[in-house]
């Protein structure tokens, strides 16, 4: 029986391919998800070895347990000073010390504008050190002095520079500066630019009141790291700020970071994965529905000859073993090829990542046992019918096959729907601190539920769809509809890959349009600044502020600023505007407290922090970042976007507690005099700016608009995912439309017989394509739009208050339905219309 | 009976077949399906068309009706060549100028009976004639059918339903094949009724093909065929005139046979427990 299932195999490859493509493509993206994690994984070590070449590190002791959130990786530890540096240095076995002089820079590339790191990667300036052995100096000298510096290798390639040239860098303020060297860190940078200065412009502009956050520490030939430490601990014994920590304790920490990072991006990944291998099981069932159907006579000759239906079931499964088997291989490959043209195209967008592609057996492993029980699975139903099909019965011209436990499915459908609806609700409802993950729960429910119910929904959501379709093109559209109706569980099952992706982009475009819609209500009424001036680095440089405020016509620059802080024994970020502020070009809105207690010293913090933590007006708050303590009385409980922290502190006391080189100026709102030409204004402004090239002259609305923005180019890689379980369900969409026609190749006959033009059944196939495809999107969209709707609810008190429904993009996404439905119909709907009328009709 | 060829004098034709021949395959494996046929249809007539296996009636009646490509020769339809014609045309025949009743399978399953009956015309996006409509489903006995998918019809029924839309639009020729090879005497009665009506009360024409002595007697004339050749024609044909005349083709051709009416009957009851 092996012999008689290869044979097949071998006689009928082509049917197969269909099959062995989807099981590839659900594999690929199994394997490539493992190995893009892998590769990812395997860059940013060898940057981090790289960097970290230390063989110990002095740094800040941690102030806070709060290490989990990623928004504050880095950020939770306090500064040491900078005149440790001797201490080490004196320490026995220590052959360099090398400060963390580092921090963001704009350089400005040959053609005048800012060198953007690759795909939003940060450039950096720090302290060129020769002991540093993380950095080779390729060509030209060492900076020195402020006029000079020198360029990382793929810096330099970014920016058309070459050593000799003039140009300026962004580095609090512009300077002037000539590229005298390029330098290497010896591995791919990912992206990030790098400009090296000198240590002592660095130290003046990472390190102004005498601290950093770390020190690496070189040691002498032969002596082992943990000597090293130890010498140092007693060294550093008087300094209680200060911890030393291996150099393998430090690049472990960083690449234990990176691994918790990349885990959410595979998440994503692998929810793809998932889909693409659920459409690959289905398409595989629809193959070998198909073969068996094709060939039921051959099983009955086999049964009648004597083979039990163990033997019959057993051949299809080989062949779906075999299937199996050739599509992970290819999937992996696949995986392989897919990572590697990510590489390239993000090589190509500056982003370089390291050499090799990791493929471990693990991988392999997992991928292939994926693949293969996928197939043996998927083909198991099938063959099951064909192997207790009665020889009899199978030797007659049709079968009929039930659709047996359509209703028991719906019900556990609807169920499952009501369920997840229900927790979707109560996330909304109860003020659950787990609000979030019941969400998701019953987000996950909803759409398992709707996979469910779709087949018992398709005759009904179909008579509505096709009604503007069977009106138009008589008699085709009708014809079309009995169709894609015939079979709804099949119908449901092809779309169910579109439903899938539409439901998390519609989901997704509800969420980023009531984002920046929120956000754009938010500034409308908080601000009433007249202009705002922002930067691409998130930094406007501190000059720029004094020749504002000189300026005509402009009464006030006000500067909101952000940085870290120990709250209450809590790390966080803080923000420091000028007391007056609030009413000029400030508009808050307070619950409690009044903010004119800002005036004096006093601090205010948002609704959810006074919730959370149980402040209330005239609480006092320990405030320190390490060196600097003070304790702050509660002013006012405000509720407000722009001030998006948990505590707002009146300058002065920012400016007391956060060390200056913590320190950024996030915006400048200005107010003008009254009676002033916006537009002179305007224009003085963006002069002014000019030198600075990162920063905006926005006025109020732009401003809100700019926010918005930000929030919309996180759609693109959204997008950029839908793009892909589109290409899957065409695939699937194709498969079902080949079953389909094969089985109905004698009504195709009868409908040519009748005067069926060939154009007109390729519209008849193609109207069917459509229609499936349209009725997936729909079904998607309705569940992914109805459970985002719920989300502005729960998640009010992070920004996102407003519900806005995107009708224009998801139009757009209807449209690109029809279209992909119209794409996948082409192949079927040419086949159907090169069949022969006579072979047709004479078809068994 | 009289043997004879394509006879121009006869009554008025509505197609014809002159050298009409099929080779399928090439070489060794050449197989002439017609061999040379010369043959008229009557227009007001109904025509079968009869044969053992392999005598080539369904491929007469393939070429003929344009779903097959004769090798050479002309077949003509209503002054049409169909054999030379080209696919977007025979397609526009085939729409309103030919009707279609097939042995199994002669309806799309997701239509009504009277969207089955109508789809000739829909598809040629022709308006209904409705008296005629209501003439032709009052004929058949189908009125209070209409609305009922296939599936919900009897065997009879769903035939006497492709009747209905064979000639709904009036066609110059209806091709029948096999039309009564599925059903059981009463239902075969029925249909071949109404097919013969269509012709005596309707002025239709009928070409048929069966190896059915009973379904070839409601014919007007039974066209004999054997081995790719017109060997015979019988005009008012009964039933037993049937039988004798396929009794005398087999004794003319394999001789000798002592039963050879058994063995042409034997033919017909093998193919029929074949499906």
């Amino acid at each position: 029986m092996t012999r008689v299932a290869l044979r097949s195999i071998r006689s009928h490859l082509g049917r197969f391919l269909m099959s062995v493509i989807a099981v590839m493509l659900g594999v690929a993206f199994v394997a490539g998800t493992f190995s893009l994690r892998a590769m990812l994984s395997s860059t940013f070590d060898s940057i981090v070895s790289a960097s970290a070449q230390g063989d110990a590190y002095v740094r800040g002791v941690q102030t806070s347990e709060s290490g989990s959130d990623p928004s504050t990786l880095g950020q939770e530890r306090g500064v040491i000073p900078l005149d440790l540096e001797s201490t080490i240095q004196d320490t026995a076995g220590v052959r360099a010390v090398v400060p963390e002089l580092s921090g963001p820079v704009v350089l400005v590339g040959e053609d005048g504008t800012a060198v953007n790191g690759g795909g939003g990667a940060p450039s950096f300036a720090l302290a060129y050190d020769p002991a540093d052995t993380s950095i080779q100096l390729v060509a030209g000298d060492p900076p020195s002095g402020p006029g000079e510096v020198v360029l990382e290798t793929s810096t330099m390639e970014a920016s058309g520079l070459a050593i000799g040239d003039t140009t300026s860098i962004v580095l609090g303020g512009v300077s002037e500066v000539r590229v005298v060297g390029e330098a290497t860190f010896g591995t791919a940078s990912a992206g990030a630019r790098f400009v090296l200065i000198d240590r002592a412009v660095a130290e003046a502009a990472f390190a102004p009141d005498g601290g950093v956050a770390s020190f690496a520490v070189y040691g002498d030939d032969g002596i082992d790291e943990e000597s090293l430490v130890a010498e140092l601990r007693t060294a550093l014994a008087g300094a209680s700020e200060a911890e030393v920590a291996t150099g393998d304790q430090i690049r472990q920490e960083s690449k234990d970071q990176i691994d918790t990072i990349l885990g959410f991006v595979s998440t994503f990944l692998l929810v793809f994965a998932a889909i693409s291998l659920f459409v690959g099981a289905f398409i595989i069932a629809n193959t070998f529905q198909m073969i068996v159907r094709q060939r039921q006579r051959e099983f009955a000759m086999l049964r009648a000859i004597g083979a039990s239906p163990g033997q019959v079931f057993a051949s299809i499964l080989v062949q779906a073993a075999v299937v199996g088997l050739l599509g992970s291989a290819a999937g992996v490959g696949a995986g392989v090829a897919l990572v590697a043209g990510l590489r390239f195209v993000l090589g190509q967008m500056g982003q370089e990542l390291s050499g090799d592609i990791p493929l471990d057996a693990s991988t392999v492993g997992i991928s292939m046992t994926v693949g293969l029980v996928v197939s043996l699975v998927a083909a198991a139903v099938p063959a099951r019918r064909a192997a207790l099909t009665p020889p009899v019965e199978a030797m007659r011209d049709e079968i009929v096959v039930a659709d047996r436990g359509s209703r028991l499915r719906a019900l556990l459908g609807v169920l499952l729907v009501v369920v997840g609806a229900a927790a979707v609700v109560s996330s909304v409802v109860a003020e659950l601190d787990s609000a979030g993950s019941v969400l998701g729960a019953g987000a996950a429910g909803i759409v398992l539920g709707v996979l469910l119910v779709a087949p018992t929904m398709v005759p009904a959501v179909l008579r509505v769809l096709a009604a503007p379709v069977v009106a138009a093109v008589r008699p085709l559209g009708a014809l079309a509809r009995g169709n894609v109706t015939r079979n709804p569980r099949r119908t449901a099952s092809t779309a169910g890959a579109l439903m899938i992706g539409m439901a998390l982009v519609g989901a997704v475009s509800v969420l980023a349009a009531s984002a920046a819609e929120s956000t754009r209500s938010i500034v409308e009424n908080e601000s009433t600044a007249d202009f705002v001036l922002s930067s691409a680095t998130f930094e406007v440089p501190k000059e720029v502020v004094p020749q504002v405020e000189a300026l005509d016509g402009v009464v006030a620059a006000d500067t909101t600023h952000v940085g870290p802080l120990t709250v209450d024994g809590e790390r966080t970020i803080v923000v420091g505007i000028p007391s007056d502020m609030v009413g000029r070009t400030l508009q808050i809105e307070v619950v409690d407290g009044d903010l004119a207690s800002l005036s004096s010293g006093a601090a205010a913090v948002s609704t959810g922090a006074a919730k959370e933590n149980g402040w209330a007006v005239g609480d006092v708050l320990a405030m320190t970042d390490g060196a600097q303590s003070r304790d702050v009385t509660i002013g006012a409980v405000i509720d407000s976007q722009i001030l998006d922290v948990d505590v707002t502190l009146p300058l002065d006391v920012y400016e007391d507690l956060v060390p200056a080189a913590q320190d950024r100026i996030r915006t400048i709102l200005v107010a003008t005099a009254a009676g002033a030409d916006p537009e002179e204004i305007r224009r003085e402004l963006t002069e002014t700016a000019k030198p600075y090239l990162i920063i905006s002259v926005l006025d109020n609305e732009e401003f809100a608009d700019s926010l918005a923005d930000q929030v919309n180019q996180v759609l693109v890689i959204l997008y950029a995912l839908l793009g892909l379980s589109v290409v899957i369900a065409v695939l699937g969409i194709v498969n079902t439309l080949a079953l389909s026609i094969a089985e109905r190749t004698k009504e195709i006959g009868l409908l040519r017989a009748v005067g069926l033009g060939r154009a007109q059944l390729a519209a008849v196939v193609t109207i069917e394509s459509v229609l499936t495809a349209v009725f997936g999107t729909v079904l998607g969209m309705v569940v992914g739009v109805g459970i985002a709707s719920a989300l502005p609810s729960v998640f009010a008190d992070q920004g996102l208050n407003l519900l806005a429904i995107p009708w224009a993009r998801l139009s757009v996404l209807v449209v690109l339905s029809v279209v992909v439905g119209a794409v996948a119909a082409v192949g079927p709907a040419v086949r159907a219309a090169r069949l022969d009328v006579l072979d047709a009709v004479s078809h068994e | 009976m009289r043997a004879l060829a394509a006879d121009p004098a006869a009554t008025e034709q509505i197609a014809s077949a002159r050298t009409l021949v099929k080779v399928y395959g090439t070489g060794e494996a050449a197989v002439r399906a017609l061999d040379g046929v010369d043959v008229d249809f009557a227009r007001g007539e109904m025509t079968a068309i009869m044969g053992p296996s392999g005598s080539g009636k369904s491929t007469l009646m393939h070429c003929m009706a344009g779903l097959d490509t004769p090798t050479s020769g002309t077949a003509m339809v209503d002054g049409e060549n169909v054999g030379r014609m080209k696919q977007r045309d025979l397609t526009r025949l085939r729409r309103t100028r030919l009707g279609f009743v097939f042995q199994s399978f002669n309806l799309i399953p997701t239509l009504t009976a009277e969207e089955n009956i109508t789809l000739p015309l829909d598809i040629a996006r022709a308006d209904v004639d409705l008296d005629w409509f209501d003439t032709v489903v009052d004929a058949v006995g189908l009125r209070d059918r209409l609305d009922h998918r296939p599936s919900e019809l009897s065997g009879g029924q769903q035939q006497r339903v492709a009747c209905a839309r064979a000639l709904v639009s009036r066609p110059s020729v209806v091709f029948a094949d096999e039309p009564t090879g599925n059903l059981d005497s009463r239902s075969s009665g029925e249909v071949l009724g109404f097919l013969r009506r269509s012709v005596d009360e309707l002025g239709q024409s009928v070409v048929m093909v069966t190896h059915d002595p009973t379904a070839a007697s409601y014919a007007h004339r039974v066209l004999f065929l054997a081995d790719g050749r017109l060997v015979g024609e019988l005009e008012d044909p009964t039933a037993e005139t049937v039988l004798d005349a396929l009794r005398e083709l087999g004794a003319g051709r394999r001789e000798p046979i002592p039963h050879a009416a058994s063995a042409a009957h034997g033919t017909h009851a093998a193919e029929n427990t074949e499906r």
